[in-house]
């Protein structure tokens, strides 16, 4: 079995128009940027914020009872809402901020109840404190992206190959978000160290392809043909990677339980390294062959029949 | 290099497995008390061992103020000596003169603790006062008094209003609003926050107060300029709150009679403990100062109970949690003083010679364990029960299990070739043990947690692909190239590598530098070290060896990739 059908990325790379390449992009691109922006006028944020970033109380447990069941119980706490977990009984309670007594009776509460108080496990997050963070949040993403363009522009010193990339990181992240908020998964720390993870690990597929357009000498098409094999490789990879980490920590399987941190990294890499494939290789290999073209004047590619160095 | 040489020769290969077989030491060997031991020196987070976490937020303020010298004599002694009238005289540098209608003695204004004084008659009646103090010490106390807190000076510069640590949650308004009456106001810059001095005094105090009375290492980790992180393992949530958020129990009782004693004040009524000094140059004692509502109460029990008149009869005891700490009875000049005045700064002496000065040091923590030097409150925990955190761990060996599995799928599809295949997993692999080398070395204690654990198998995604970028790159166009080709290709291998690893690092740095979450914290710095690792030590190994060993290869034919 093949990992990478080479003729047919020989034949994509051959016959797909500039403007093939870019108007699939472009298309996902605005589809994130509208969910983002749906998600915006719904909750007052792009992502949907998560407990760590709203403030509150996160209870998890087992539990026999249905939510609905465990919500009536809890109504006397502020802001109950339950949601099944992952397989089995397990269950997670949110609440509202609330002072430190009525916590420590509600977890008390929770861990008599609990059909395994071995595993209750409790997240808090002071109001202030989660506000704060949210903001810090924010800041991250934007200096970690600024950060990411610089050394991007630095290394090429070029307007347009160097907007490529930036581009294509961007359509990434944007791609990743939106589809936190299509499957529901909220704005957690995990989710925003994968993001910075994909601000800086998405480019590396870019900057493999610009870096072996703009300095190896050869055929262009043959260029891109090599460097997208390359470079579906290192995805594919990466993917591989997490792929396991969202098998174990997704709580889907039903003898794993869940584990957000890990569920929430993989998830959003995932979907940003799926994103990346089509950003790289249709968005940065369709601007950067419009570069070349344009600056060299000369290629002309109506047939090249001669192929260098066969492979047997 | 030489093409003579075998590649395991070579300095960068050996240079990596001795740095494996470092972080192997590093990872099972210990060393303490002139002995070696086998054993895992990997240090599992709260998350994997089981327990319980808070993190605490050290209200204060730190701003630059500046208010009226004059004014807040007026304010102050006014109140004091009851006299709305007061008039200053002169103001120099280092001392203020004024001139109050009341009589009153050296003593008594001594006793307010504004410093040294002269006092003198005024003809016609009245007092006039000088007294030894500075603008900046008369701003600090006034908010000291005004905000019954804990109030330091960090710098005074001449020509500039001073600047304070104000050790209690306030802002720029509440802060204007007290000053208002002294013709004071902040003066920017005002920043929300402590010194890192009172952070590491809280952090020292806090350990102080938990070690003892905790089975296992509990550690406390400075997240930003205001938070401290709390870890206790093996304790629930509602016990780690119990131990860490409530102040001990600090309480002075005078004696009635015989062995009965009647409560005169809590520990939340001292505002200031300080050092042990000497006091007269004789016997040692710390010094300790109430704010007026202790400084009402001790005075009425010591009237109530006549240890004004008596003082011998009537001891004042100190007891932390219900046990006695210290006793002794009033000074006979404080008991003279007190009964004409409620007194806010005294000392507890504690005898002369070494004992008297360790009985002071004592009594200095005793003092203090009621409160720490800041206010705190908790803006976040969590629990994670050992059982749990033991099913987290195993989840996430299966996780790197089928992970490892996965990629060598991948790259068994893609290269087909054992010696490709084989030096790209070991290398891999090489990577993982040399991060948790040094994640476990004494000096550097990267904890292992969920986080960090992450971020290990998100480096090691990246470290394949840059194995993937050299081989490919060395492969290019199916041969293995003669070695002068050989040098140009890996070059350009590892610029694009290196652009990649800068990315991926200057990405992750505002986790650490913008960040008050140690978790996030924990997955930055475990990537940028995971990065570099890869990036200086093994890729370059990696590219020698697959050299070797397609060299090995090439002289038995092509290479080939179908």
């Amino acid at each position: 079995m093949e990992l990478i059908n080479e003729k047919a990325i020989e034949a994509y790379v051959k016959n797909f128009s500039l403007r093939q390449m870019l108007i699939i992009p472009a298309i996902l691109l605005l589809l994130s940027l509208s969910i983002l922006t749906y998600t915006y006028y719904r909750t007052g944020s792009p992502v949907e914020l998560g407990m760590e970033f709203k403030g509150g109380t996160a209870i998890i447990f087992d539990s026999a009872k249905t939510p609905d069941q465990l919500k009536i119980e809890f109504q006397n706490y502020p802001g109950v809402e339950v949601r099944q977990y992952s397989g089995g009984e397990r269950k997670i309670m949110e609440f509202s901020p609330m002072d430190s007594s009525l916590k420590d009776e509600l977890v008390q509460k929770v861990k008599s109840e609990s059909t395994n108080p071995d595993t209750v496990e409790t997240r808090d997050m002071g109001e202030q404190f989660s506000t704060s963070l949210q903001g810090q949040a924010v800041r991250a993403i934007v200096i970690s992206f600024i950060f990411m363009a610089i050394v991007i522009f630095i290394i090429y010193r070029t307007l347009v190959p160097s907007i490529a990339v930036v581009i294509s990181a961007f359509a990434d992240i944007a791609f990743a978000a939106a589809m936190t908020d299509v499957f529901g998964i909220f704005l957690s720390l995990g989710t925003v160290a994968a993001l910075l993870m994909l601000i800086g690990y998405s480019v590396d597929t870019d900057i493999l392809l610009t870096t072996r357009l703009l300095r190896r000498k050869g055929d262009l098409n043959i260029k891109t043909k090599d460097a997208m094999i390359t470079g579906l490789t290192m995805t594919m990879t990466a993917l591989a990677a997490l792929i396991a980490m969202f098998i174990v920590s997704s709580g889907l399987v039903t003898s794993f339980t869940r584990i957000d941190i890990i569920r929430d990294i993989s998830v959003v890499l995932i979907f940003g390294l799926i994103a990346d494939m089509i950003n790289t290789w249709m968005t940065n290999v369709g601007i950067l062959r419009w570069y070349i073209g344009k600056t060299q004047q000369v290629e002309k590619r109506i047939e090249k029949p001669k192929k260098k160095g066969r492979k047997a | 290099m030489t093409d003579e040489q075998p590649f395991y020769k070579n300095p960068r290969v050996l240079f990596l497995i001795l740095v494996v077989l470092g972080s192997i030491a590093a990872i099972t060997v210990s060393y303490s008390n002139g002995e070696f031991y086998i054993g895992s020196n990997l240090k599992y987070g709260l998350d994997l061992d089981g327990g319980s976490w808070l993190q605490m937020r050290l209200q204060g303020a730190i701003a630059q103020i500046d208010a009226d010298p004059g004014k807040i004599i007026q304010m102050d002694f006014g109140k004091l000596l009851n006299d709305s009238g007061i008039r200053i005289e002169e103001v120099t540098a280092d001392s203020i003169t004024f001139i109050t209608s009341k009589e009153t003695t050296q003593k008594t204004i001594d006793s307010f603790g504004f410093g040294t004084s002269k006092v003198s008659g005024v003809p016609g009646g009245g007092t006039r006062v000088t007294l030894q103090t500075s603008k900046d010490f008369l701003i600090q106390k006034y908010l000291k008094d005004s905000l019954n807190a804990d109030v330091k000076l960090i710098t005074s510069n001449s020509g500039k209003p001073p600047t304070f640590e104000i050790r209690k949650a306030v802002t720029v308004d509440s802060l204007n609003d007290i000053l208002k009456p002294v013709d004071g106001k902040v003066v920017p810059p005002f920043k929300q926050g402590v010194t890192k001095e009172t952070l590491e005094e809280t952090e020292k105090r806090l350990a102080d107060k938990l070690n003892p009375i905790s089975v296992k290492q509990i550690t406390i980790t400075p997240i930003g300029d205001n938070y401290l992180l709390i870890d206790l393992p093996g304790v629930s949530i509602e016990e780690a709150r119990k131990l860490a958020l409530t102040p001990g129990k600090f309480e002075i009782r005078i004696q009635v009679k015989g062995n009965e004693t009647q409560h005169v004040l809590y520990g939340d009524q001292i505002v200031g403990v300080g050092v042990p000094q000497k006091e007269n140059g004789v016997a040692w004692g710390v010094s300790f100062e109430l704010n007026d509502e202790g400084a009402n109460a001790l005075r009425d029990a010591a009237i109530q109970y006549g240890a004004v008149i008596n003082p011998g009869a009537h001891y004042l005891s100190m007891y932390l949690d219900d046990s006695l700490v210290f006793d002794a009875p009033l000074a006979p000049e404080l008991a003279k003083n007190i009964q004409s005045i409620p007194v806010r700064n005294m000392v507890a002496t504690t005898g002369t010679g070494d004992l008297g000065q360790q009985k002071a040091k004592e009594l200095q923590l005793h003092l203090r364990a009621g409160a720490l030097p800041v206010h705190v409150n908790e803006v976040g925990s969590g629990e994670v029960p050992a059982p749990l955190g033991q099913k987290f761990k195993e989840q996430i060996a299966i996780a790197g299990i089928i992970a490892l599995l996965l990629v060598s799928i991948v790259v068994a599809m893609r290269y087909k070739q054992p010696n490709i295949i084989i030096p790209m997993l070991a290398t891999s692999f090489s990577e993982v043990i040399i991060i948790l080398g040094i994640a476990s070395l004494p000096f550097i204690g990267l904890q292992l947690d969920l986080a960090t654990i992450a971020g290990i198998i998100a480096v090691i995604g990246t470290g394949v692909d840059h194995l993937i970028i050299i081989t490919d790159e060395v492969l290019a166009g199916g041969f293995m190239p003669p070695t002068k080709v050989y040098q140009s290709r890996i070059a350009k291998a590892f610029t694009i590598i290196y652009a990649a690893a800068s990315t991926v690092v200057v990405a992750m740095l505002p986790l650490i530098f913008f960040m008050d979450s140690s978790a996030l914290r924990g997955f930055a710095e475990i990537t940028i070290v995971g990065v570099l690792i890869g990036v200086f030590i093994a890729r370059p190994a990696y590219a020698v060896i697959i050299q070797g060993l397609l060299v090995e290869t090439t002289d038995k034919g092509e290479v080939s990739e179908d």
